[in-house]
């Protein structure tokens, strides 16, 4: 299926979890913040969050500076 | 706490033309108790303008002494206060600015056995610190006490803020619920947390004039490099074991 990460296009397996996409970006900041469709998703719902055709997700690094 | 004098209201005349503040505003803020963390990139900023409208008292709270890399951002601060701790220069600052607020600065780090106390005469905590560890104390004192808590981070050209109310919004920890394995120092470009800060400042200003609007429920992330500024969405978290327990409680301010 067809869905939008950080804006570009990319193929994956229909119902792909957020934890999975995740892996496949190679995201490691543990503070990695996940956008799906202008909504925040908490960490401990990656597993169960299962993107549709047509999703836009954005991964986005937090910034703690001062 | 007495009542405006005709030098306030000639001072502040341009902001009590405001029907949302009015003379009857104006004196909410100057009965106002903001406790501001951190006097570097965002709490220049912050303390000037709460300073600047007449928040009539500040506890401002930094560890630090002026560096010269801090002089890109964090305005405040002079050429000649390199050195001297950041309260120090900062009370001067604040006063020569507006002689009607009382600033009760403190230099020293922020601890878990010393938030309470610290954040207890005040409605507001407003973040301007630089570590992750310090954002996780100023939450837990937001939540015991209920104080809403203006989050702001910068980062190179990006910057990030969200206003957590205890009891209605998720806290910064059902957001962050991992500590990073480290801490590195980071660029940033001075008027990203001018941005940021700004905005912390316009939150903290509508929170004392209980005006609605606020921005609850939702982190704005700023790109400067790209001029964009985009709204993630936050729903209340019921897996976060930090604000649980003070989900029902009512908040102060």
């Amino acid at each position: 299926m067809d869905i939008l990460v950080n804006g570009f296009p990319e193929k994956t397996l229909e119902g792909i979890s957020i934890r999975e996409l995740i892996i496949r970006f190679e995201e490691g900041d543990v503070h990695l913040i996940v956008e799906h469709n202008g909504r925040f998703v908490y960490p401990r719902d990656y597993e169960k969050t299962r993107l549709s055709e047509g999703d836009r997700i954005e991964f986005i690094n937090p910034n703690f500076g001062g | 706490m007495g009542s405006l004098s005709p030098e306030e209201e000639s001072r502040y005349r341009r902001q009590m033309m405001l029907p949302e503040i009015g003379p009857e505003g104006q004196q909410k803020l100057k009965n106002a108790r903001v406790f501001i963390a951190g006097l570097g990139g965002l709490g220049s900023i912050s303390a000037f303008y709460l300073a600047a409208a007449g928040v009539g008292y500040l506890k401002i709270v930094d560890r630090d002494r002026v560096d010269p890399e801090n002089l890109n951002r964090q305005i405040l601060h002079r050429t000649r206060d390199i050195g001297r701790p950041k309260t120090d220069s900062a009370v001067e600052k604040l006063k020569d600015l507006n002689p009607f607020c009382r600033v009760h600065a403190v230099q020293a780090a922020i601890r878990a056995d010393t938030v309470a106390d610290l954040v207890d005469d005040c409605s507001i905590i407003l973040d301007a610190v630089d570590d992750f560890d310090t954002r996780i104390i100023l939450n837990r004192a937001s939540l015991s006490k209920g104080i809403p808590f203006i989050f702001g981070g910068v980062n190179g050209f990006d910057g990030m803020t969200t206003t957590f109310v205890p009891g209605k919004t998720p806290c910064f920890e059902c957001l962050f619920p991992q500590r990073p394995a480290h801490r590195e120092t980071i660029g940033i470009i001075g008027p990203m947390p001018a941005v940021i800060a700004g905005i912390q400042s316009l939150e903290a200003l509508k929170l004392l004039l209980r005006m609605p609007g606020l921005l609850t429920g939702r982190l704005l992330h700023v790109r400067g490099a790209e001029m964009s500024f985009k709204e993630i969405g936050l729903e209340n978290n019921p897996g976060c074991t930090i604000c649980e327990p003070y989900r029902k409680a009512s908040p102060k301010g």
